[in-house]
């Protein structure tokens, strides 16, 4: 055996080694409960909707948040970020039994793969949302983008962190990439309902996906 | 070639390449079932089962087969033998590419 074939070969085991960590401590029930929680914020938010006495808002529309007092904004805000946070907590919180479960190390090479590709898509969701709210006079189309672009850069990372894996997360991807696209050119003004179907439903049926694929065999 | 190694340097049962991959495999996870390593390795039931055979006569993975309610479940575990005969290969590879650097 000479260097070129040893290098293939070695190559070879770490694409296959990383293919069965990933899968491995692919989470499906914390993507059921971020997907539930997502659900509860929607349905939250529409719950803070209704109290507006305006003529022009409605339930559906993330745009309805300029009518809302100051403090039910900040409110708004916080709990959408603690449903992220709590979200995340629950994909490294599950990852981390599932890889202890399994004999891995958590903070295996394919969980930092994982980790690093996610990263800048949140980051920079992070930092369009926080350009779309600070100005202090507000524009409904503004606040409308925010869901999509989460969407989108979500999607875009999922499906990142996917190519080091099994072809599930990628396809999780690409229909968020799908919906973001979707929404942010013709479904501005539904951005409680996209985000109840894409964070919300979609999630929990990937996660549904990966507890009866897992019990069943992998999946592709 | 200076650095080529010999092939009798190469435990013959691992360097195959699926089983091989099979190792590799359950080297990273403590247990997997028949279907999983089918699918991640992307193998037939047959070729996946007569490799698997050929790595439990050299005492490399350990096959346990049970029932998942009526339906047979078949898992795989790598023994210490073969975690051994795996990071020996593995070695062997490391020295062929440092040799070559």
């Amino acid at each position: 055996m000479d260097h070129d074939e040893a290098q293939v070969r070695m190559q070879e085991i770490q694409r296959i080694m990383e293919r069965a960590t990933l899968w491995t401590i692919l989470p499906g029930t914390s993507a059921i409960i971020g997907g539930a929680m997502v659900l509860v914020g929607c349905l939250v938010s529409c719950l803070m909707f209704r109290s507006i006495d305006s003529p022009d808002f409605t339930l559906i529309d993330f745009a309805s948040l300029l009518d809302l007092s100051l403090n039910a904004q900040i409110a708004f805000c916080v709990m959408w970020f603690l449903i992220g946070i709590g979200a995340i907590g629950a994909e490294i919180h599950f990852a981390q039994l599932q890889a202890k479960k399994q004999g891995i190390a958590p903070k295996g090479r394919s969980a930092k793969l994982a980790f690093f590709s996610l990263t800048p898509s949140v980051v920079v969701a992070m930092v369009l949302t926080v350009r779309f709210l600070v100005p202090v006079e507000l524009h409904p189309r503004e606040v409308q983008y925010i869901a999509p672009v989460w969407m989108m850069l979500y999607g875009t990372g999922v499906y990142t962190a996917g190519l080091f894996s099994v072809r599930a997360p990628r396809t999780l991807g690409m229909v968020f990439i799908a919906i973001g696209v979707a929404s942010i050119n013709f479904f501005q003004q539904y951005g409680v309902i996209t985000t109840a179907l894409s964070f919300g439903l979609l999630h929990i049926a990937f996660g549904l996906y990966v507890i009866r694929k897992r019990r069943a065999g992998l999946p592709r | 070639m200076k650095d080529s190694i010999k092939p009798d340097d190469l435990d013959p049962v691992i360097h195959e390449r699926v089983r091989l991959a099979i190792v590799s495999a359950l080297a990273v996870a403590a247990e997997m079932s028949f279907s999983e390593i089918k699918a991640t390795l992307d193998l037939s039931d047959g070729n996946l089962s007569a490799h698997a055979t050929s790595l439990q006569r050299a005492g490399y993975i350990e096959i346990a087969k049970t029932f998942k309610g009526r339906r047979p479940h078949t898992t795989m575990r790598l023994t210490r033998a073969g975690q051994k005969a795996f990071s020996d290969y593995v070695e062997t590879l490391r020295r062929v590419i440092d040799k070559g650097k």
